[in-house]
């Protein structure tokens, strides 16, 4: 027991001595969760629009006025579809629309008016989500006139504001536990092998059993105390993210999850001889089990093929099961399929990796 | 003429001093010799007139100054540099031939009738002439660095920079290295910088420097340097005297003594400037500790150990024996399979064949080796210490590892640090200190568990001449006061003679196993450990 606290304390006392790689931890679990939730966005965000109007331009101006800030930016009007279609190309204009000349006549007439839309689909969801914007527009124009049939009345549950920031933090900071967790429990047994200490830990009169466990303990300390640091700095501090469910909960389930990883991070350094060759073995080992846990794609979007094999991602559990703990506010009793998952599957992995480390003492 | 001037010269690391102001001038045709120990600016030299590092002074080579890398470039193309490391600038996957095609392409040599008779005569010269098509990652360490060398010199150049080309290379290829040198520059002029751990090796070069703590502490021919020293060079004083070093039968002192001169190597250049700087060796004890005397006589019985690597044979059918109370040097080149063995008897390396007997007991199962780990101590390559740790971190984490009780762990940290020297260090990084403070305290680190058998890999590669002979004259302690049983591997063949007995171990087989004495008797005419093993060499 005294050589096992001993090999914990020395781990964190290298791990607070390496300062390149504490810079990395502390950077991880803070500003690399914060320019996640705030700095991907998937709104449609100034998007430049350029005119070309053929019509007598009473209904055209109308409908541009609907068109403003911070979705959009003050149209520029061209004189022809030649030189719009111009700047398109030249990245000056994401969407042109372009009102043909008869357009005012068959509006009034309910002749089926045309309205002309050319979109820069190289930013893809950006164009995309423009469009749905221009439609709204449309549809709502069309209201004032009492055309639409159909009064939609939307209710958004759980989240009421569609903030993209909460799911993009809280995904950031589970794909931050994993990957730190994997790589950090690699690290410290590789680190000994390419410092020649390895050796000398494997002549200690130590059972190796207490020593895999109590290096592999001393990192998943490491992450919880970074989850503990993320979760109260960046997701309750900056982004004000509502808890429904029972914060111990999601901490217990990531303890469980922590040592899934560190598992993986196990098998890792057994194959691995040097730090170089964690890295690169992590992006390979790392990439399915995030691309099936639904991280990416929904798992019911998936081929069904890869929606069945999600069924052994540990993390599609973990990622579920703490969205129901922050969003849902699911009750303790009814996660138990995720714990389940998380334990039964990190339970297989802990152990595979412990033994092939295990081979080599 | 190829004339070298170093004016002023200076390397710093991002915080250390790597070379303090040098100035050194060289023509062609000269070989000189770089001397000290790992750290003491040797390399840091070679790479600043190599172009390979930054520093501040101005260089003159062949007319052209040069203060900084870049305008070095202009140079480079008559400069060969082969850094330090066995085989470091080869590539384990090509073969003999293509590393000379390759050297040649990169150096953009005209591949002419002249050139290619150059290159046969080089290759005849390495007795590479038979392995042309062979791939590096094959070649024996020996034949490695012959490689090595004649890549470097496949482009004539007219300055060459050789940073420890001859270290941890079995005696004979050493002698073919030397002699490939010598042939090149008698007849192209070179001007050639070698450093060497040999001092042996230095006593042939016209000029040697010798380097300590980033200075030039003396220059001059290894003749009039050991001049110099003369009048404090002592036969081994029965009694110690104030102010001197009584350390491998000499006694040097300062002051006149009523003792009979005693002809000086190289090495006492070192310990009077030692003396000199610092005055006398600070004295060196060893814990005591309770002799146990349940040990059996023979600690270690290896019989017909095998080791292969696929094709390759590490070990082939070795027999040993260790005794307690006996200090065995297990000696050979790097590659030789003095590593491998040791990993063996550690159970750090499965065996192959043959049988295994630790303090009587046959191993046969990791469980057998469970109980006897708290009996062997080890220190491994490069004393291989935690890094993020101070010293005395250190050692608590491996008494911690070993069982010991807290308070007694502390004490014993104490006294250790005390006996071996390094108690001021206790609370600096490994990686702060000097190599031989660190060579003490992984000693420390190794015994403080009290093993009654210790294995050493390669103690002593890179540590100074004095810190060498503090740490032999440690082992003799240990071993006489704790009567305990030491296996020690080294390149260095002149440390057989600190040894009780010694194996000698060539290509994975042992060529010879005998005590001291009698290897002395034997060969009557030897000088020195180095010609006994080369009558050896040449017998097999």
């Amino acid at each position: 027991m005294r050589a096992f606290w001993a090999i914990i304390r020395k781990e964190l006392l290298e791990f607070l001595r390496s300062y390149g790689l504490l810079i990395v931890v502390l950077y991880s679990f803070t500003l690399d969760v914060y320019i996640a939730g705030n700095g991907i966005n998937l709104d449609a965000r100034n998007v430049s629009v350029g005119i070309v109007d053929y019509s007598p331009g009473f209904i055209s101006n109308k409908m541009l006025s609907d068109l403003h800030y911070p979705q959009f930016q003050e149209p520029v009007f061209f004189a022809s579809q030649e030189r719009l279609n111009l700047a398109i190309r030249n990245k000056e204009i994401m969407v042109g629309i372009v009102f043909e000349s008869d357009f005012e006549k068959r509006f009034h007439t309910g002749n089926n008016p045309v309205l002309n839309l050319l979109l820069d689909s190289t930013a893809s969801a950006q164009s995309y989500l423009a469009l749905n914007y221009i439609q709204h527009i449309l549809m709502r124009f069309q209201d004032t006139l009492s055309l639409a049939p159909i009064e939609i009345q939307i209710h958004k549950l759980f989240n009421p504001n569609t903030s993209y920031s909460y799911f993009m933090a809280l995904a950031e900071l589970l794909s931050i536990i994993t990957l730190l967790a994997v790589i950090l429990t690699a690290a410290v047994f590789v680190k000994e092998k390419e410092n020649g200490t390895w050796d000398i830990m494997l002549l200690m009169p130590t059972d190796a059993k207490a020593v895999i466990l109590a290096k592999s303990l001393s990192q998943v300390i490491i992450v919880m105390i970074g989850t503990i640091v993320c979760v109260g700095t960046v997701l309750f501090g900056i982004f004000d993210l509502p808890i429904n469910g029972s914060l111990a909960a999601f901490m217990l389930l990531t303890f469980f999850y922590a040592f899934t990883s560190a598992g993986i991070g196990l098998f890792i350094a057994s194959v691995a001889r040097n730090i170089m060759q964690i890295a690169q073995l992590s992006v390979i080992i790392m990439m399915p089990l995030i691309f099936l846990s639904g991280a990416w794609t929904p798992v019911y979007a998936m081929h069904p093929i890869l929606e069945y094999l999600s069924i052994i991602s540990p993390l599609r559990y973990y990622i579920q099961g703490s969205e129901s703990i922050f969003f849902r506010g699911t009750a303790l009793i009814d996660l138990w399929e995720y714990f389940a998952g998380v334990i039964v599957l990190g339970g297989v992995m802990f152990w595979y990796g412990f033994r092939k480390i295990g081979k080599l003492f | 003429m190829n004339r070298l001037q170093v004016r002023k010269v200076s390397v710093t690391y991002r915080k250390k001093t790597g070379l303090k102001p040098v100035n050194l001038e060289a023509t062609g045709g000269e070989i000189i010799g770089l001397i000290g120990a790992d750290g003491a600016g040797k390399s840091s030299l070679m790479h600043a007139i190599a172009g390979a590092k930054s520093f501040d002074g101005e260089i003159e080579f062949d007319n052209h100054i040069y203060r900084s890398p870049k305008e070095a470039e202009k140079i480079k193309g008559s400069i060969g540099f082969m850094p330090q490391g066995l085989g470091l600038i080869l590539y384990e996957h090509l073969g003999v031939n293509e590393h000379l095609d390759f050297f040649a392409d990169i150096r953009g040599i005209k591949q002419d009738s002249a050139f290619r008779a150059y290159r046969e005569r080089l290759l005849h010269m390495a007795g590479l002439s038979d392995f042309t098509e062979r791939q590096a990652g094959r070649l024996s360490g020996g034949m490695m660095q012959k490689l090595a060398l004649i890549c470097t010199l496949l482009h004539r150049p007219k300055l060459l920079l050789l940073d420890e080309p001859t270290t941890g290379v079995d005696p004979l290829s050493r002698m073919e290295l030397w002699d490939i040198l010598d042939d090149i520059i008698a007849k192209e002029k070179t001007l050639c910088i070698v450093s060497t751990a040999y001092m042996a090796e230095a006593t042939q070069m016209d000029r040697v420097l010798l380097f300590e703590d980033g200075e030039i502490i003396d220059k001059g021919k290894a003749g009039e340097l050991v001049e110099k020293v003369r009048p404090f060079s002592y036969e081994a004083a029965p009694e110690p005297f104030e102010n001197s070093i009584t350390i491998h039968g000499y006694t040097y002192s300062l002051k006149p003594l009523e003792l009979k001169s005693k002809e000086p190597t190289l090495d006492a250049v070192f310990f009077i400037n030692f003396l000199k700087k610092y005055g006398p060796i600070p004295e060196i004890s060893i814990v005591h500790k309770d002799r146990d005397e349940d040990v059996p006589a023979t600690i270690m019985e290896a019989k017909g150990l095998t080791k292969r690597f696929g094709k390759f044979v590490a070990n082939d059918y070795i027999d040993m024996e260790l005794n307690r109370g006996e200090i065995l040097g297990l000696l050979g080149a790097n590659g030789a399979g003095k590593t491998t063995f040791i990993k063996m008897l550690l159970g750090l390396l499965p065996i192959d064949e043959g049988e295994l007997f630790l303090l009587g007991k046959r191993i046969e199962s990791p469980d057998d080796r469970q109980m006897l780990k708290a009996k062997i101590g080890y220190v491994s390559q490069h004393f291989a210490l935690y890094k993020g740790m101070s010293v005395r971190e250190n050692l608590r984490y491996f008494a911690n590892m070993h069982h010991i009780e807290s308070r007694r762990a502390l004490d014993l940290i104490k006294e250790h640090a005390n006996t071996l020297g390094f108690y001021t260090y206790l609370d600096a990084l490994p990686t702060d200190l000097p190599l031989g403070i660190n060579q003490r305290f992984s000693v420390a680190a190794a015994i403080m568990h009290e093993p009654v058998v210790l294995f050493l890999d390669e103690p002593t590669s890179g540590v100074d001449v004095v810190a060498r002979a503090i740490f032999w004259e440690m082992l003799q302690r240990l071993k006489k006061e704790w009567n305990i049983a030491i296996l020690v591997t080294t390149h260095y063949m002149g440390e057989a003679e600190f040894c009780d007995r010694v194996v000698l171990l060539r290509d994975g087989k042992k060529i010879a196993d005998d005590t001291v004495k009698n290897l002395y008797q034997i060969h009557p005419d030897a000088h020195n450990f180095e010609d006994i093993f080369l009558d050896y060499y040449n017998l097999n």
